[in-house]
């Protein structure tokens, strides 16, 4: 992190979908077009998120993630060994319904282009999200491990071949996704050794994104972070990804009260309304977290992915929040 | 020429000799097109279309005819006779008949019996009947005054299904059972807002407060204490009228005045905190559009307001407005209420007349598949494509937009395990709208419109929510169904 500025600003991965897209990924289930024509779009839609991320004043990218149906198929597809009814979903956005019955295979999932991509178009710092071994194993059916544990854990083993080739690759940052923890804190000991599992030898800076869910633009869950701790600490990782904006700045404390050592990516912008905050309240939300946390362990983010929200919306959320981070920098000098 | 049946013949009343109806009415119009002189071209984009209007009342004559017109409302080679075959033996059905071959050809009635038109055409969502209903609910108690009977017994069943006890019960243990699982999960909040929209007399929050508390006390869970129960309606007078209905259980209510169609607008501070909303009888009075396919091109209904010749000459009888005040008489009533057309009786009785008198005629204007501007605000057009996969390529049917509004202002301040539940008469099959007339039907000062169910079931999945249909099981013949959400993952 060291060519980026004080109180680095990033995203968590998603860019806004557009409904042209949207419409074109249904299709594509339905055959009416074609794999080559889709991934034009998709490389059309990621070069104007890049472009669009960049613009805004973001410093750590991704790119956009719009070939990503959801969090959890894209990854059921790759992951060697996870069956697929191709026939089982209509609407993009929906699940496959996906089942292990087999150990799974150590293989390639096909997650290098992103890294290859983002390094081609563009000079910035780029971020390669990963959704989590909780996440998948709360939504691929288990016909074959003895307990979720076990099934987390080999899908760790597996993923973790790939982000190490990720890092080989150059990606410098690396997130994990888990959205559902805050639905099944009774999870949380072995839902963290799982992270850890994956997250073992990679050399980037990992961040561990636990939110309150995003499908359809809805939290999936209501509640306190107080469920993370003291667990979470025992997780192998630089950040802590947490969402502060909608649900409120009182979860702070609880890096105080736990001495939590990781940094901080404070989501400061609400994925789940199309108002766009101004700077200046953006601002005032990273001056309190300032006030329990030091700058040099304080990034800056939107509370989740910005899938849902519209195109406009979506830059104009990224340039408060980019302008917001610049406000309080200044007063950092 | 094309005819096409609008009906499932089973769903007629017993004893009804729909053939011999038919067959009475064909013969006659076949003659008096073939005499018409009709052309060629639009001989072939001719269609009857035989209707079987169940309303005793509606905007519709017995005999109408639509023209279609393009974008730029040139007129196009398509036309529609449609006529209501429950109405094919009255006296003057053959004079109607001959009337809509002649308008088909332009000839317009003579010895002054052109209707007088009121508007010009526009989409239902436009059109003149919003400031009726609007006025009615406005002034319920002086209609009802006025007509000597509760907007209730207007209704084609004679009575509403809201407050059916063994429903209301229903309700109550369903909403208890998620409480009792959220609390035992440790996810209850402290505040537990459930909502009821569209009101009414209150008798239903009333039923339900009272069986709620009873549950509660039985069960010993003490969620009562931590209810906020709030009475959403956009009339305030109603909202008072509610309020005092919910007697004792006053303390834990509050009344919102809302418009249903958004309820997120007054209550944003609560998104994603209402655990329960439940609406009756409100979607089918809210605004829709009508959309027709017709040889793989979309239409929307276009219609513009007028009386008969012989109605304007019995308002200006008794009223004393002839045609060139009575549109300025009409746009008082409607902005001001029927004082402002002269004392209370008098006004009450011209909005009575008026309502009694007004018809719609109605137009296809060719829209563009691609064109956003007749979608709901706040829908993307995946929906309707989503629909318009599913119907024939002939079909007419409602786009509910005030419903799909309503739909998706209220998700949004749903909790993550709220729920939404609407008692109505919804089509759940878009190839219903094939088989029987739904809508919308004249009722005292109001109308109602059947609710195109497959368009929410097709809005709620895009907006996260599973949206079920279930029959009202409590009233035998009822036609509500009930609508049910859950959450998608």
């Amino acid at each position: 992190m060291s060519s980026l500025p004080p109180l680095p600003t990033t995203v968590i991965g998603s860019y806004s979908m557009p409904a042209w897209l949207e419409r074109a990924k249904n299709d594509f289930l339905q055959r009416k077009v074609s794999r080559h024509d889709l991934d034009e779009m998709y490389d059309a839609g990621r070069k104007a998120a890049i472009k669009d991320q960049e613009t805004a004043g973001i410093d750590i990218i991704s790119d956009g993630e719009l070939h990503r149906d959801n969090m959890i198929d894209y990854f059921a597809e790759r992951i060697p060994g996870v069956l697929i009814d191709h026939g089982s979903k209509r609407l993009y956005y929906d699940f496959y319904d996906s089942v292990v019955r087999s150990k799974l295979a150590t293989g390639s999932l096909g997650l290098l282009d992103e890294v290859r991509f983002l390094k081609k178009f563009s000079q910035r710092p780029s971020k390669i999200s990963v959704s989590g071994p909780h996440a998948l194993v709360k939504r691929i059916r288990n016909a074959f491990y003895p307990s979720e544990e076990a099934f987390a854990l080999d899908l760790a083993r597996v993923m973790n071949f790939e982000v190490r080739e990720l890092v080989r690759e150059g990606a410098t940052h690396i997130q994990i996704d888990e959205p559902y923890y805050s639905g099944f804190p009774e999870d949380l000991p072995w839902a963290i050794k799982a992270v850890n599992a994956l997250v073992d030898g990679v050399s980037a800076h990992v961040t561990l994104h636990i939110c309150y869910g995003n499908r359809y633009g809805k939290p999936s869950f209501e509640g306190t972070y107080r469920y993370l701790f003291p667990q979470v600490l025992e997780a192998h990782v630089h950040a802590l990804s947490l969402e502060f904006a909608r649900r409120g700045e009182d979860d702070l404390q609880l890096f105080k009260e736990f001495k939590v050592p990781f940094t901080l990516a404070m989501g400061v912008v609400d994925v789940k309304t199309n108002d766009v905050e101004p700077a200046g309240l953006i601002a005032d939300r990273i001056r309190r977290a300032l006030g329990v946390i030091p700058a040099e362990r304080l990034m800056i983010n939107p509370d989740c992915g910005l899938v849902h929200l519209p195109r406009d919306v979506a830059f104009n959320k990224l340039s408060a929040m980019a302008e917001g981070t610049r406000m309080v920098r200044e007063g950092l000098k | 020429m094309i005819i096409q049946r609008n009906y499932s013949p089973s769903a007629l009343p017993k004893g009804t000799d729909v053939a011999e109806l038919t067959s009475r009415i064909i013969g006659p119009l076949t003659l008096l097109i073939e005499r018409s002189g009709i052309d060629q071209d639009n001989a072939l984009g001719l269609r009857i279309h035989l209707d079987w209007i169940q309303y005793k009342t509606c905007f519709r004559d017995p005999v109408v005819v639509r023209r279609a017109v393009d974008q730029q409302e040139q007129t196009l080679p398509l036309s529609e006779i449609s006529i209501d075959l429950r109405q094919a033996a009255t006296p003057k059905f053959e004079e109607y008949l001959t009337a809509a071959v002649q308008s088909l050809q332009g000839v317009a009635p003579s010895n002054g019996q052109e209707p007088f038109v009121l508007d010009a055409f526009k989409p239902w969502r436009d059109s003149i009947i919003w400031p009726f209903n609007r006025l009615f609910w406005q002034q319920l108690g002086d209609w009802e005054t006025y007509a000597k009977r509760g907007f209730e017994a207007a209704l084609p069943s004679g009575g509403s299904d809201a407050n059916h006890p063994d429903a209301v019960m229903e309700g109550v243990v369903e909403f208890w059972d998620l409480l009792k699982d959220l609390d035992a999960r440790g996810n209850l909040p402290h505040d537990i807002y459930a909502m009821e929209i569209g009101v009414g007399s209150g008798a239903r929050a009333r039923l339900w407060l009272d069986r709620f508390q009873a549950f509660d006390n039985e069960k010993g869970t003490s969620y009562y204490s931590r209810l906020k129960f709030l009475l959403g309606d956009y009339s305030p007078s109603t909202l008072d009228t509610a309020l005092a209905a919910v007697g004792p259980h006053a303390p834990i209510c509050s009344v919102i005045p809302i418009d249903a169609t958004n309820p997120f607008k007054v209550l944003s501070f609560l998104r994603f905190k209402i655990l329960f909303v439940h609406l009756t009888n409100v979607y089918d009075n809210l605004t829709f559009d009508e959309i027709a396919r017709r040889d793989n091109q979309l239409y929307i209904v276009e219609v513009r307001p007028y009386i008969s010749a012989a109605a304007a000459e019995k308002i200006h009888a008794e009223f004393g407005f002839d045609r060139a005040q009575l549109p300025g008489a009409i746009k008082r009533l409607l902005a001001y209420g029927p004082e402002s057309v002269g004392d209370h009786e008098k006004g009450m009785a011209f909005w009575t007349r008026i309502w009694d008198f007004i018809r719609l005629e109605e137009r296809l204007r060719a829209i563009d598949e691609g064109d956003d501007s007749h979608l709901p605000k706040g829908v993307s057009r995946s929906p309707l494509d989503d629909v318009l996969s599913e119907v024939p390529h002939d079909i007419r049917f409602h786009l509910s937009r005030g419903a799909a509004e309503s739909f998706v202002n209220t998700a949004a301040l749903l909790h993550p395990r709220g729920y939404l539940q609407v008692q109505d008469i919804f089509v759940t099959s878009i190839k219903d709208y094939a088989q029987g007339f739904r809508g919308p039907g004249k009722l005292d000062g109001s109308f109602v419109t059947w609710v195109n169910g497959a368009f929410l079931h097709a809005v709620g999945a895009r907006a996260g929510y599973h949206v079920n249909f279930a029959p009202f099981t409590h009233r035998k013949g009822s036609k509500t169904q009930i609508l049910y959400t859950k959450r998608r993952d």
